[in-house]
Order: C-alpha cells, then sequence, then structure tokens
C-alpha cells in the first residue's frame, strides 16, 4: 500500500508560488531605496516594513529567496546529473578508477565548501551569483557519486546487467540505459540536502560580505537586520524567517521524497 | 608488529593530511594569480599609476614566471614566512595568523566539548527511561534544532538574550570576557549537539538490543549503570566520527559567528584580508584555517582508534 503524504512537498510548493508570484507579477525593484522610510516598521501598504537605506524588505525577502532558489536548483541539478554519471561509469569499471574516484570524493568533501569560497571569492573584484555558484558546483557532484558509486557497486553484480552485458550493449548503453534508471531513487534523495546546502552557504557568504554586489540575497538581508538589531528588530526577523522558510521547506520536501522512495523500494 | 601497523597508519593518514593541504593552498594560489583580474590593480585601485602597480608586482613577485612563483609559494607554506601583510608593512602574514588562532581555537574548542557533552546527554535522556514519554519531545526538539541552520537561530537568540533579556553581552561589546565567548560558543555548540544527539541516539538504539545490555540489566544494574557504563562507550565511535565531521561547519560557522559578534579570530582576519586584498594574509590565514582542520580531523581519527578497538585492525 502506498501512502502519500504531499503535504511535505506543500511548502516548499507554496514557497515557490508566493516568491516567483511576488518576483514576476508584482513588479518593482528589490534595489530600489525609499531613504525616507529607512528602517521604518512594517506598515499595511508594506507587510513587511523597510530596511537600510529604505530597502522595501517585502520586494527584497522575496527576489532574494527566489535566486537562492534557482542558484539551489541548478547547483543541485548539476551535482546529480555530473554525480550520477561520474559515480555510475566509474562503479561500473571498478578497479583503479572506482578506487581514484573514491579518493577525489574524499579530498572534496574533507575541505569545508565555506572555506574554499572564501579562497576562489577572494580573487575576484565582485563575487557575482555566477561566482558563487562556479564555487558550490566544484564541490556538489562529490556526495552524489559517493552514493551513486555505492548503488552500482550492488547493482553491477546484478544479473540484468550481466544479461545486458552479455548481449553486447555498449558500456555508455549499460550505464545510462541499465544502471543510471535503477540508481536514481536513493540518490535523489540528497537533492534536497544539497540544495538546502547551497542556500545556507550562500546566506552565509553574503552574510560576511561575500554576496553578490547588488545585496539582493539573504546574506545581506541578514546582514541588515543584524546590524540594525537595536533601531529596527523587524529587519531582523524578517531575514531570519526568510532563511528559515527556504531550508525548512527544502528539508521537508527531501524527507517527504525520502519516504516516498523508501516506500517504493 | 601492532606498533609498525599504527605507526604506519598514522604516517599515511598524515602524509594525506598533508596533501589536502597542499591542494587547498595550492587553489589558494592559483585562484589569486589565474583568475582574471590583476591583484595589484585590485590592491591599489583604478587609479594607481603603471609604475605604482609594477612596484607592488614587483614586491609580491607576481612579475616572475608562474611556477617560480608556485616554487616560492611552497618553499615560503614550508618555512611560515609568506612574506609581509599588505595592510600593516612590517608585520608578517603568519605572525597575524598566530594572533587570530588562539581566539578562534578557544571559540571552536569550547564549542566542541559543550556540543559533545550536550548532545551526549540529550541522546541518552532520549533513549533512557527517566523521562518516560518525554523523551519522544526530546527526540524532536534535537531534529528541530538539527534543521535549523545556525546561520538563522544565531541572530535571533542573540537578539532575545542580548537585546531584550539583556542575559547576554551585546555584540561587538570589547568587554564581553568569558560571557561572551560563552554565550558564542554555546551558539556554535548547539548544532553540533543536535547532530550529535541524532546519531548517538541511533547509536544507542542499535546496542539496545544487545545480549550484555539484558545482562546487566538482569544483574540488577541501575539504567545509569546500563546506559552510561555500559552502552555509552560501545555507541561512542560514531559519535566522534560526528565530531569529526562537525568541524568543517563548526570552522564555517565560527567565522560567521566572529562577523555576528565582532570578535576576533581567523575568520575576521580572513574577511578583513579579503577585503583589504591583502594577499600574503589571506594565504596564510586560509592554509592555516585548512591545517586547523587537518589536525582536528586526524585527531579525531586517533581518539576514534584509542576509544574503540575494532578500528585498529
Amino acid at each position: 500500500m502506498k501512502r502519500r503524504r504531499p503535504l511535505e512537498f506543500l511548502p516548499l510548493a507554496l514557497l515557490v508560488v508566493c516568491v516567483s508570484g511576488i518576483v514576476f507579477g508584482v513588479g518593482g525593484e528589490p534595489a530600489r531605496l525609499h531613504l525616507s522610510q529607512s528602517w521604518s516598521a512594517p506598515s499595511s501598504e508594506h507587510w513587511l516594513g523597510f530596511g537600510d537605506a529604505g530597502v522595501d524588505l517585502g520586494l527584497l525577502a522575496a527576489h532574494a529567496t527566489f535566486r537562492a532558489l534557482v542558484l539551489a536548483a541548478i547547483v543541485a541539478c548539476f551535482g546529480f546529473v555530473t554525480g550520477t554519471a561520474l559515480g555510475a561509469s566509474t562503479g561500473l569499471r571498478g578497479g583503479a578508477v572506482e578506487r581514484w574516484t573514491l579518493r577525489a570524493c574524499d579530498l572534496v568533501q574533507s575541505f569545508p565548501t565555506f572555506l574554499l569560497a572564501l579562497a576562489v571569492l577572494s580573487a575576484v573584484r565582485v563575487p557575482s551569483r555566477t561566482h558563487i555558484g562556479v564555487v558550490f558546483c566544484i564541490s556538489a557532484w562529490a556526495p552524489f557519486a559517493r552514493l551513486a558509486l555505492a548503488q552500482t557497486r550492488t547493482l553491477r553484480e546484478s544479473q540484468f546487467v550481466e544479461a545486458a552485458r552479455a548481449l553486447g550493449s555498449s558500456s555508455f548503453r549499460v550505464v545510462f540505459r541499465h544502471v543510471v534508471p535503477n540508481l536514481l531513487g536513493p540518490v535523489a534523495v540528497q537533492l534536497g540536502t544539497a540544495a538546502a546546502g547551497v542556500v545556507i552557504g550562500e546566506t552565509a557568504l553574503g552574510f560576511v560580505g561575500l554576496g553578490p554586489p547588488d545585496g539582493v540575497s539573504l546574506g545581506s538581508l541578514l546582514e541588515q537586520g543584524t546590524l540594525g538589531m537595536l533601531r529596527a528588530p523587524h529587519v531582523l526577523a524578517v531575514g531570519a524567517l526568510s532563511v528559515l522558510c527556504v531550508s525548512g521547506s527544502l528539508q521537508l520536501a527531501s524527507e517527504g521524497l525520502r519516504r516516498r522512495i523508501n516506500q517504493g523500494l | 608488529m601492532a606498533v609498525a601497523l599504527v605507526a604506519a597508519r598514522t604516517l599515511g593518514r598524515g602524509l594525506g593530511a598533508l596533501g589536502v593541504l597542499l591542494v587547498l593552498a595550492s587553489l589558494v594560489f592559483l585562484a589569486l594569480r589565474l583568475l582574471p583580474g590583476d591583484p595589484a590593480a585590485l590592491i591599489l585601485g583604478d587609479t594607481a599609476s603603471a609604475a605604482d602597480r609594477a612596484a607592488l608586482r614587483g614586491k609580491l613577485g607576481l612579475d616572475l614566471p608562474l611556477w617560480r612563483q608556485y616554487l616560492e609559494f611552497v618553499w615560503g607554506l614550508l618555512r611560515l614566512d609568506l612574506g609581509d601583510s599588505l595592510a600593516r608593512p612590517g608585520v608578517p602574514a603568519f605572525s597575524e595568523v598566530g594572533r587570530a588562532l588562539g581566539p578562534t581555537a578557544a571559540l571552536a574548542g569550547t564549542a566542541v566539548g559543550m556540543g559533545s557533552v550536550l548532545g551526549t546527554g540529550a541522546a541518552l535522556l532520549s533513549v533512557g527511561p527517566w523521562l518516560g514519554r518525554g523523551r519522544e519531545w526530546v527526540h524532536r526538539g534535537v531534529l528541530l534544532v538539527a534543521a535549523t541552520p545556525l546561520l538563522a537561530f544565531a541572530p535571533l537568540v542573540t537578539f532575545v538574550l542580548a537585546v531584550r533579556l539583556r542575559w547576554v553581552p551585546l555584540p561587538g561589546d570589547p568587554g564581553s570576557g568569558a560571557s561572551g565567548l560563552l554565550f558564542a560558543s554555546g551558539l556554535l555548540a548547539l548544532p553540533l549537539a543536535a547532530q550529535v544527539a541524532r546519531i548517538g541516539r541511533a547509536a544507542l538504539l542499535d546496542q539496545a538490543r544487545a545480549k550484555y545490555l539484558d545482562v546487566a540489566h538482569a544483574k540488577g544494574a541501575s539504567p545509569w549503570r546500563v546506559w552510561v557504563v555500559h552502552a555509552l562507550p560501545v555507541a561512542s565511535t560514531p559519535i566522534s566520527v560526528v565530531v569529526a565531521a562537525q568541524l568543517g561547519a563548526l570552522l564555517g560557522g565560527a567565522v560567521v559567528l566572529e562577523r555576528l559578534f565582532e570578535r576576533p579570530g581567523l575568520g575576521s582576519l580572513m574577511l578583513n584580508a579579503y577585503a583589504a586584498r591583502d594577499i600574503p594574509v589571506l594565504e596564510a590565514s586560509v592554509v592555516a584555517a585548512g591545517l586547523l582542520f587537518v589536525i582536528a580531523q586526524s585527531a579525531a581519527g586517533l581518539l576514534q582508534a584509542a576509544v574503540d578497538p575494532r578500528g585498529r585492525t
């Protein structure tokens, strides 16, 4: 019996709908400043109030969340595709190639991503969102590759893979036609975790001042909040709650994915 | 025989750690030199004259061919001498790092200690019989903390405790002293404690079915004796693995908290060096952070081998 638990995907879906509704439907520039309104509290027209130099917090939070989600989706998908392909093909090959892949995973995973980001971004004059994305991509593939490799190890002994090989399929065909579809489930579970990690990482970088220059990021929103903690606590609340909503909904969704896949197996 | 094995493993682990460190250092080196953007122009700004830029390039050794720069960089690493700080001329980069290491080590060290104790305590409470039904709530609380990013709750908790309740010193208060350190490391310890509690609970539940606990129980041992004296040492291997795995996150969290509380330390040094384009200090501080990370992980590995003989084979 399959019991569906769509509730776990609901927060993420709601968040995506709301945020893209504001970004595409309402319009308005998140970077536009209303200097006279600096740090003013929420009102009936502007539900979330204003922040440093009169930034409309509602717009800023929506745009920042939207961009964080897009970045997270891109990085997670990149990691998923490259990591799965790499893990599956080297796992099927076995031997030294497999050991080297594992060693590379060790190397990448043992680096704190934050340190890596700091090192790479320090060389760029003005780190843009692309740079940040590239830095996350450098390390995003490793957990996927490790998972895919572990799954492939069990799959490569199975009879359908042996049969495909005996029938003379090319190794490309064996990997993508027979192995990859069978390991997608367990590996896909990592997607939500990876996306949440990217959101947190991007926020941390923005918070310490390595965010994109336009200031439209959850990190700089949070930084505004801590700077104005004494005079305008609502800014801090908006920043912290946005980060909580994004990472929480991603984690819930990945938990739901995990449950669904485990039931399917 | 066993001694030789241990020595060989330690040596292998040390070499591996050095390899990781060298890769990190090389990455910083290459990133600072190969990515578009002349570091000399970044430091001096666009308005500087060509002669000034050339002088700075000469001083930093940027006019040499890349392989010679790299050799000098590695040689400098080995001698712990990457040149003087650009922001504070006459101060060697590594002495800046040395000064920053203390506060960060104190922060991270206190956090590891608090996190391990808190997490183990929570794990014991969530499996032991002491709380009755309340243990489910301990577990739920742990899951909630584990799912909440430090970055989001640290400023909120600071606001409530420092601004509203005035229990702890305000961020940036230079006279915060020990209570500031304890508060910051307590925040840093929370996510670690949650992870430790999660894994510790799973490991303890794994042990719960073991016969030796039944025997201990049948012989009339108290729950304290059964769980803490018998089960906990066996469950400590996964716990030390989690602590080691969390060290990277801990370093990142330390950077964030140093920024939030305006505390001195390796993170602040790195960020200031980044802002000032102080290349020698930046290189030295990233390498030092990597070294700290690698040492801590190796120490966790050795500790794990010492606690659990099964890992030694």
